[in-house]
């Protein structure tokens, strides 16, 4: 039973490793902050998630531009934004922007767009496909190492008992 | 009893199959989620699809061992095979169990509903009640050797589902995605693909040592009964 468990201990390490690796991939490339949280990362690279205010996408397809206000509390936060993505903005879509705020020009200065993560989704995903599989696993092995001590240990003919 | 000692033989191997199986599985998790990048359409939700297809291939594989194994049943009558039927269905109800659930949370992001009435989720569904129905069966009966050749029956009557299932995207054009992976060639990019290869191969690996154990359950579950003083015509 001891080296059952020493294995299992593995098991979970190996994948509390790697819940870790996904973490940290996913605070380095995935996570966002709110419209509202701009301001406390003044020229720094980072991904805001809002919601493109109606009646403010202004595009110039020739500049490759937009201007549009992103949905925050209490104001909201006017970004400009250069590349060739300009197809995907829309009123009142919720978008990823990547980009730094510019305290000069106070504007967000944004060149690339990435689709909301839906993080919460794949960690269900995942966690729902585990966590059964693993508990599964771990009661079937642990019932056939009982079984066999309990075959190697029962060794006398016990008659069935009478209903 | 071929298959008993059939099995004995594989017990000198299961230990590899479970070190494989977590070897890929290992690597398949850590492609799928950190090393792989995220789909132009679906961003990083694409991420499911790496938990979802293998578990949905392997509860088909179990499937078609659970249908292999009750052919080969009632032309033998051998009871390890009949443990092996019944372990096959348990780990079956798992996986299509766990397909349907993530395919459930990869829906809802996707075509924005949790459930929906399209050919291949309902012949999945399906194949779920029909292995729920297998043990059902399996649990009314006394017998021993009627539960065993009347479940085997089920399972083969049953397997008529597995090609709907597999077709069911070929055949209707509704909102489940086509095969990715087909005679037609593979409509999907290399590094999306590595993971979703490495995690399908660690799943079956996982299925073969899974059914090894949990079929050795079965038997051992018989066999101390049968030392009790139960059952011991019907073991041996």
């Amino acid at each position: 039973m001891k080296t059952f468990y020493l294995r299992w201990g593995g098991i979970l390490a190996a994948g509390l490793i790697l819940g870790l690796l996904g973490g940290q991939r996913y605070d380095r490339e995935v996570s966002t902050i709110s419209p509202d949280q701009v301001l406390d990362h003044p020229d720094q690279w980072i991904r805001v998630q809002g919601r493109i205010e109606s009646g403010t996408l202004m595009v110039e397809p020739v500049l490759h531009k937009a201007t549009f206000e992103l949905a925050g509390k209490p104001e909201r936060l006017p970004v400009q934004y250069t590349g060739d993505e300009l197809e995907t903005l829309r009123e009142l879509k919720v978008i990823v922007l990547l980009g730094k705020w510019n305290s000069s020009s106070r504007l967000f200065e944004s060149k690339k767009l990435a689709l909301t993560p839906n993080y919460g989704f794949i960690t269900a995903a995942y966690l729902v496909g585990l966590i059964p599989l693993a508990f599964f696993l771990f009661m079937m092995e642990r019932k056939v190492t009982l079984l066999y001590d309990l075959i190697k240990r029962e060794k006398i003919y016990q008659p069935e008992e009478s209903q | 009893m071929l298959a008993s000692r059939f099995i004995g033989k594989l017990r000198q191997f299961q230990n590899w199959f479970a070190l494989f199986a977590g070897l890929f599985l290992t690597a398949g998790l850590y492609m799928g989620l950190v090393a792989s990048p995220p789909d132009y359409y679906q961003g990083e939700i694409v991420r499911i699809m790496y938990i979802h297809v293998p578990f949905a291939q392997g509860a088909m594989v179990a499937y078609t061992a659970l249908f292999g194994g009750s052919l080969w049943y009632l032309w033998k009558r051998d009871a390890v095979v009949d443990n092996m039927c019944q372990a096959s269905a348990g780990i079956g109800i798992l996986f299509t169990t766990v397909a349907l659930i993530t395919g459930s949370i990869w829906a809802k992001p996707t075509w924005n509903v949790w459930w929906t009435w399209d050919p291949r989720l309902v012949s999945f569904a399906v194949l779920l009640l029909i292995l729920i129905g297998y043990l059902m069966l399996r649990s009314f009966l006394d017998d021993p050797g009627k539960k065993a050749r009347y479940s085997a029956v089920l399972a083969i009557v049953g397997f008529v589902d597995l090609p709907i299932v597999h077709y069911s995207v070929e055949w209707w054009r509704t909102l489940h995605q086509p095969l990715s992976i087909s005679t037609r060639g593979i409509s999907i990019a290399a590094n999306m693909l590595y993971p979703l290869i490495s995690m399908s191969i660690g799943l079956y690996l996982l299925f073969a040592y899974m059914l090894m154990v949990r079929t050795q359950m079965l038997y051992l579950q018989q066999l101390l009964e049968a030392k009790q003083g139960r059952l011991l015509s019907d073991i041996h």
